[in-house]
C-alpha cells in the first residue's frame, strides 16, 4: 500500500504543486520569524557579553527598576571619590571610572544619525574596557575620539580627521584611532565615539561625577562574596551587581524591543497557514472526488477502508515533509529579507551569520506535517468511506450535511454575540477576538450552503454578459464547497488587510482631530528620531523660549512607572505654560493643581481604577521607589490622546523622581506680532546646535505621530499579500484541477461551437467570479470588525469610524485583477485542450 | 405533428453534403504509428441519412471526426459543401462547428450546469444569436420535450437526454448532423424512438444525418450504410435492412476478402 501512496503522490505531482507552495510559503514565515529572532537574540546576548567580559562587578546607583520598554532608565551618577573607596575594599584588583550616555556624531557638518543609539563613553583599556585598538591608538588628550570601525568606514573618517560630537555639551574631536568590539568592527544600528574621562565627563555634563564603577576581582576573589564585600563598604544607595547579570538584563531590554516583530511574523505564518490549510483541504477533496472510481476499485479488490484512510494520509505527510523542508530552507533565506523589510519600514535588527536552532528545524516540520496531515483528514475518511460500488456509479453531487449547517449557524451567532457584548454591554474588547474566530469559523462551515447564492448575487453581472458568464457562475456555483473553501482563504487574506487599513485610518484620523482641537501651539520642536523617551535636547527649550519671537514655549518630558508588572508611562508638564498651548478640558480639578505634586488621569483611566480626585494613586518610579501621588484632576479622553499620555504630572514632580534630563517636545505660540516665516527661521537657527531637533507646524506634528501606524500597518499589509499570495494560488490550484474534472464538458462546449476564446473567458470570468465573491466577503468582514474594534475603542479615547474608500477599492481592484490573473494558467490550460481527446475522457 | 414541407433553400438530395478524397489520418510516431485514415474517399449526399459501419478500429470514429472538422487530416481533401476543411485554420473550424454542423454524441452530451432549454440553444448563444421561436416549438414538440426544458441534465432519463442533444443539434439548421453511436448508452425502447426522431427530421425537414454505429438495427434506419474497414471505404449499401448490413459486416470481420471498391 505505502508503494502504491508514494507512485499516487508522484503521479499527482503537477497537481500538488500549488498545495506544496502554500505550506512552504507557511513554513517559510514561521522559519523566518524564528531565524530572524533567534539571530537577534544570540546577536544580543553575544554583544552585552562582550561588553562586560572584562569585568566581574559594576557598581551603580541603586534603582527600583533598570529598564521599561527595552530603555534602559537613567541613573544618578556616582560621587568622583566612590571609585577610590571601591578599590580600597579587599579583594578588588581594579576598580575603575567610566561614563557612558549619548553623543550624536557630527561628520564634515552632517550629523549622523543611525537607526540604533549613539554611544559616547570615557576609553577604559582592555580587559576592563570591551572596546579594541584596531589602528591608531587610544585618546590621551580631551580633544582626542576613538570612533568605531564600521561607524569610521561608513562616514568616510580617517586618523587624523575631526569630528563634532554633541551631547549635552558640544566639542570638537580629533580622531587618534579606530576601535573594535569583539570581533566586530562595531555595535550593530549604532556609532560608537570613545573620548578620556574628563572629556566624557564634561560633554555630558557630570561634573566629577561617573556612570559607573567597574571592578575585577582579585585571583581567587569569588565575585558575589566581592560583591557584599564592596555593598557593605559604599551602603544601599549603590547597587553591586555581576557583571553577567547586567549582561543580560541588558539583552533581554533589548530583545523586548523586536520581540513585537517576532509576534507579528508568527501571527501571519499562522494566517499563512490557516490560508494554507483551506487550500490543502480543499486540493486533497478534489483529489479524492476525482479518484473515486480509482479508490472503488482498490475497495473492490480487497483494500480495506483504514487502507484507503492511510493511503491519503500518506500522500499528506508526503507533501507536508516536502513542503516543510522546502519552507525551512526558503525561510532561512527569506530571513535576511525580512530583515531588510524591516529596516525598510524603520524597524532596525542588528545583522550578522543566521541561527538554525534544532527548535526552528522542529516547529517547521512540526507545523508543515500537522496543518498538510490535518487538513486532509477530512478528506482522507470520505475517501474511505467511497463504497466499491461507486466504481460503476455517477459520483452524485455531494450535499450540505445537517450538522455542518446547524454548527456553522451556531459559530456565527457566538461571533454575532460576542461583537455585541462588547458594543452594547461593556464587555472587554479581546471579546471581540473571540467573535472574529467565530465569524470565520461560522462561514467556513455555512460557506458551502450560502455560497451557490451569493455566487449567483455576485455573478449576475457576469451572467448577464452572456452564456459563458452564465457557464462560468453556474461552474462556480456546482462545487460550493470548492468554491467556498477557495473563496474563503482569499477573503481571510483581504478580511485582516482591510481591518487594518480601516482600523489604522481611523485612529489615524482621530488622532488627527483630537490634536487640532486640543493643541493650540502653532509649532513644535521634536527629535525627528522619535526615540522612545522623547530624546530632546534640553538646550533647545533653554534657546528657544529666550527668544523674542516666541510668547510661549512649554516642554513635555516622557518617564516611565512601574504599576505591578506593567509598565506605563507618564508626561511631565510645566502647568504654567501648557495651558497657554493647549486648549485642555477638566472634568475634575484643574491644571494648576499639579504644582502640589499631584497626578492627573485620563477619564478613562480613572474609571477602569476607581479613582477620583482625591485619592492616592501607587507609582514605582526608578529612582525613588514606590511613591503614593494624590490625583488632583481628570482630563478628557480626547485631550489626554493629543497629549500622547493618560498620567500628567508637573515638571517640578518629574524632576523629583527622574534622572533623565531629556525633553519629548517644546510646544511653542510664536508672538502674535511676529511674521511666521521669520519666526520660523529664527527658531530654527536656535535649533542649529541640536541637528536631530526639528521644527514642526501642526500638520507635521500630526504626521509625526500618525507616521508610526502607518509604518506598522504598511510592513503587516505587505506580509499580508503573501497571504493573499497563497490563496491567488489556491484559486489557480481549484480551477486546474476543476478542469480536469470538467475535461469532456469542455471537450463538448468546443465540439458544439464554443471558441478557444470564449473558453478562455468563461475560465478567467469563474477565476475573477470566485476573487470577487472573496473581496465582498473579506472587505465586509475587515470592515465590520475595524468598525466594532473603533466603537470599542471609542471607550478610552473618542474614535470616529473612518473608512479609506479609496484603499479599499484598491484592494478590490488588486484582487480582482489578481483573480483575473490566477485564471490564466488553468484559462490557457482549457484552452489548448484537444477537443477529440477532451470529448474521450469518458 | 406539424406537416411543413422541405426547406427550399436546400440542395437538392443528389448533391453531396460532404465529401471525402483519399484522406489519410494516422496517429503516433515511428514504429507505434497507426493509420487510421488510408485514403478514404466518399461522398455524403444531402438530405439523406447515412451510417457508416466497419469493426473496431476500422476508422469509423476517425472518419467521422475529420469530416465534422474536430481533427485534423494529415493528406487528402474534405470538402463540406465548398469549403475545404483543410484550408480553415482552428478558429475558423471551431465557428464552421458552431454554425453548420450539429453533433449528437453516445455520452456526455449534455452541460451538467445547464437547463434542457439552455442546452438545445447553447449554439445559438455561443454565437451571440436568437432562435427561431417558430423552430424551436417545433423541434420541442416533435421530440417531446415541452415538460422538460427547465429540468437540468441530472433529472432526465438517458433518452431525453439524448433527445436534448438532438434538439441542439437541430436548433442551428445546420447542414448536417454528425451523430456518434447516439444510442450506445440508450435501453432499445429509447434507441427506436430516437432513431425514429432522426428518421423523421430526414424525410420531413429534409436534414442531412450521418451517424455512425456498430449496430446493425440503428444502421437499418439509414437511406445508405458506408462500410469502413482498415481505413478505407468498403462498399456501399442502398436502402438497408439488417440482415443485410449483418452479412456485410460478417464479411468485413472476415480478414481474406477485403472488397475493392
Amino acid at each position: 500500500m505505502w508503494r502504491l501512496t508514494l507512485r499516487s503522490t508522484l503521479a499527482r505531482r503537477a497537481r500538488l504543486a500549488l498545495t506544496l507552495l502554500a505550506v512552504v510559503l507557511g513554513v517559510t514565515f514561521a522559519t523566518g520569524g524564528l531565524v530572524l529572532t533567534d539571530t537577534s537574540t544570540r546577536l544580543l546576548d553575544d554583544q552585552f557579553r562582550t561588553a562586560t567580559a572584562g569585568v566581574d562587578l559594576t557598581v551603580r546607583d541603586a534603582v527600583a527598576f533598570d529598564s521599561a520598554m527595552g530603555v534602559e532608565v537613567t541613573r544618578d551618577p556616582l560621587p568622583a571619590d566612590l571609585s577610590a573607596r571601591i578599590a580600597a575594599v579587599s579583594g578588588v584588583a581594579d576598580a575603575r571610572p567610566a561614563v557612558r550616555g549619548q553623543g550624536l556624531l557630527e561628520v564634515a557638518g552632517k550629523p549622523v544619525v543611525p537607526s540604533g543609539a549613539s554611544l559616547l563613553a570615557s576609553w577604559l583599556p582592555a580587559p576592563m574596557g570591551s572596546f579594541n585598538i584596531r589602528r591608531g591608538r587610544p585618546p590621551a588628550a580631551d580633544d582626542e575620539v576613538v570612533l568605531d570601525e564600521d561607524t569610521a568606514r561608513g562616514q568616510h573618517v580617517r586618523l587624523g580627521d575631526t569630528v563634532t560630537v554633541r551631547a549635552t555639551e558640544n566639542a570638537r574631536l580629533r580622531v587618534v584611532g579606530l576601535a573594535g568590539f569583539g570581533d566586530r568592527g562595531g555595535l550593530p544600528n549604532s556609532t560608537v565615539a570613545l573620548v578620556t574621562l574628563p572629556s566624557a565627563q564634561r560633554l555630558l555634563r557630570l561634573g566629577a561625577g561617573v556612570s559607573e564603577v567597574a571592578v575585577v576581582a582579585a585571583p581567587g576573589v569569588a565575585p558575589e562574596q566581592l560583591r557584599d564585600r564592596i555593598t557593605a563598604a559604599v551602603g544601599a544607595d549603590y547597587e553591586v551587581s555581576a557583571s553577567r547579570d547586567i549582561a543580560a538584563a541588558g539583552a533581554a531590554a533589548a530583545r523586548d524591543q523586536i520581540s513585537w516583530l517576532q509576534l507579528v511574523l508568527l501571527a501571519l505564518a499562522g494566517a499563512a497557514l490557516l490560508v494554507g490549510a483551506f487550500l490543502i483541504a480543499n486540493t486533497f477533496a478534489i483529489v479524492v472526488t476525482q479518484r473515486t472510481r480509482e479508490l472503488a476499485l482498490l475497495r473492490a479488490a480487497g483494500a480495506t477502508g483504514g487502507q484507503v484512510l492511510r493511503s491519503v494520509l500518506g500522500e499528506a505527510l508526503l507533501v507536508g515533509l516536502t513542503a516543510s523542508a522546502a519552507g525551512l530552507v526558503l525561510g532561512v533565506a527569506a530571513a535576511t529579507g525580512i530583515r531588510n523589510l524591516a529596516s525598510a519600514f524603520g524597524v532596525p535588527l542588528p545583522e550578522g551569520e543566521l541561527v538554525l536552532t534544532a527548535r526552528t528545524v522542529l516547529v517547521a516540520f512540526a507545523i508543515g506535517v500537522l496543518v498538510t496531515v490535518g487538513s486532509a483528514v477530512g478528506p482522507a475518511r470520505r475517501a474511505a468511506a467511497v463504497a466499491p460500488v461507486a466504481a460503476l456509479r455517477e459520483a452524485a453531487a455531494a450535499r450540505t450535511g445537517r450538522v455542518r449547517v446547524v454548527a456553522g449557524a451556531l459559530a456565527a451567532a457566538t461571533g454575532l454575540a460576542a461583537t455585541v457584548a462588547v458594543l452594547a454591554a461593556d464587555a472587554p474588547v479581546p471579546l471581540l477576538g473571540l467573535a472574529a474566530l467565530g465569524a470565520v469559523g461560522g462561514l467556513a462551515l455555512l460557506g458551502p450552503a450560502l455560497t451557490p447564492t451569493l455566487v449567483r448575487l455576485v455573478g449576475r453581472p457576469l451572467a448577464a454578459a452572456g452564456v459563458t458568464g452564465q457557464l462560468a457562475t453556474d461552474s462556480a456555483a456546482r462545487t460550493p464547497r470548492r468554491t467556498a473553501a477557495t473563496a474563503l482563504a482569499l477573503a481571510l487574506g483581504l478580511a485582516l488587510i482591510s481591518f487594518m487599513a480601516v482600523l489604522g485610518s481611523s485612529v489615524n484620523s482621530s488622532v488627527r482631530q483630537s490634536y487640532r482641537e486640543v493643541i493650540t501651539a502653532d509649532h513644535m520642536v521634536e527629535s525627528a528620531r522619535n526615540e522612545m523617551l522623547g530624546g530632546l535636547n534640553p538646550v533647545v527649550y533653554e534657546q528657544v523660549s529666550r527668544l523674542p519671537e516666541v510668547a510661549v514655549a512649554s516642554r513635555l518630558r516622557y518617564g516611565h512607572w512601574r504599576d505591578g508588572a506593567m509598565t506605563q508611562a507618564l508626561t511631565g508638564v510645566d502647568p504654567a505654560t501648557l495651558a497657554r498651548v493647549t486648549n485642555l478640558h477638566f472634568t475634575a480639578g484643574n491644571l494648576a493643581a499639579l504644582n502640589g505634586g499631584g497626578i492627573v488621569l485620563a477619564e478613562h483611566v480613572a474609571r477602569d481604577r476607581g479613582l477620583s480626585v482625591g485619592d492616592e494613586l501607587p507609582m514605582t518610579f526608578s529612582r525613588t521607589g514606590t511613591q503614593r501621588l494624590t490625583v488632583v484632576g481628570l482630563l478628557r479622553n480626547g485631550d489626554a490622546r493629543a497629549l500622547s499620555t493618560d498620567y500628567l504630572i508637573s515638571l517640578d514632580t518629574f524632576a523629583r523622581n527622574y534622572s533623565e534630563e531629556m525633553d519629548a517636545s517644546v510646544l511653542i505660540r510664536t508672538d502674535g506680532g511676529t511674521d511666521r516665516a521669520a519666526a520660523e527661521r529664527a527658531i530654527r537657527a536656535a535649533l542649529a546646535d541640536t541637528p536631530t531637533a526639528e521644527l514642526r507646524d501642526q500638520a507635521a506634528a500630526v504626521a509625526s505621530r500618525t507616521q508610526m501606524i502607518d509604518q506598522v500597518l504598511g510592513l503587516v499589509t505587505v506580509l499580508l499579500m503573501l497571504a493573499v499570495l497563497i490563496a491567488l494560488l489556491g484559486i489557480t490550484n481549484t480551477l486546474a484541477l476543476s478542469i480536469t474534472e470538467r475535461t469532456a464538458e469542455i471537450g463538448l462546449l468546443r465540439a458544439v461551437g464554443m471558441t478557444r476564446r470564449q473558453l478562455g473567458w468563461m475560465i478567467r470570468a469563474e477565476a475573477v467570479l470566485v476573487a470577487a465573491l472573496a473581496s465582498v466577503l473579506g472587505i465586509v468582514l475587515g470592515v465590520g470588525f475595524a468598525a466594532a474594534t473603533v466603537r470599542a475603542l471609542g471607550r478610552d479615547a473618542p474614535t470616529v469610524l473612518a473608512v479609506p474608500t479609496g484603499r479599499l477599492l484598491v484592494v478590490l481592484a488588486v484582487a480582482l485583477a489578481a483573480g483575473l490573473l490566477a485564471g490564466l494558467l488553468p484559462a490557457r490550460r482549457a484552452a489548448r485542450l484537444d477537443v477529440l481527446a477532451a470529448i474521450g475522457t469518458l | 405533428m406539424p406537416t411543413s414541407t422541405v426547406n427550399q433553400t436546400r440542395p437538392t438530395s443528389t448533391a453531396a453534403a460532404v465529401q471525402a478524397r483519399d484522406v489519410v489520418r494516422t496517429y503516433g510516431r515511428g514504429d507505434a504509428t497507426v493509420r487510421a485514415l488510408a485514403g478514404a474517399t466518399v461522398s455524403l449526399p444531402a438530405g439523406r441519412f447515412t451510417a457508416i459501419m466497419g469493426p473496431s478500429g476500422s476508422g469509423k470514429s476517425t472518419l467521422m471526426h475529420a469530416l465534422a472538422g474536430l481533427d485534423t487530416i494529415d493528406a487528402g481533401q474534405i470538402l463540406l459543401g465548398d469549403t475545404d476543411l483543410g484550408q480553415l485554420t482552428e478558429r475558423q473550424r471551431t465557428l464552421l462547428r458552431r454554425d453548420r454542423i450539429g453533433f449528437v454524441f453516445q455520452s456526455f452530451n449534455l452541460v451538467p450546469t445547464l437547463t434542457a432549454r439552455e442546452n438545445i440553444l447553447l449554439p445559438l448563444t455561443l454565437a451571440g444569436c436568437r432562435p427561431d421561436p417558430e423552430r424551436l416549438d417545433r423541434l420541442i414538440a416533435t421530440l417531446g420535450l415541452a415538460e422538460r426544458l427547465r429540468h437540468r441534465p441530472t433529472e432526465l432519463s438517458g433518452g431525453q437526454q439524448q433527445r436534448v442533444a438532438v434538439a441542439r443539434a437541430l436548433i442551428t439548421q445546420p447542414e448536417i448532423v454528425f451523430a456518434d453511436e447516439p444510442t450506445g448508452n440508450l435501453d432499445s425502447q429509447a434507441a427506436e424512438a430516437l432513431l425514429g426522431f432522426l428518421r423523421q427530421a430526414v424525410d420531413e425537414f429534409g436534414q442531412t444525418i450521418v451517424m455512425v454505429t456498430h449496430d446493425p438495427h440503428a444502421a437499418a434506419y439509414a437511406d445508405r450504410v458506408v462500410f469502413l474497414a482498415d481505413g478505407r471505404i468498403d462498399g456501399e449499401l442502398d436502402a438497408p435492412t439488417a440482415p443485410a448490413i449483418l452479412s456485410r459486416m460478417a464479411r468485413l470481420a472476415a480478414p481474406v476478402t477485403t472488397g475493392a471498391n
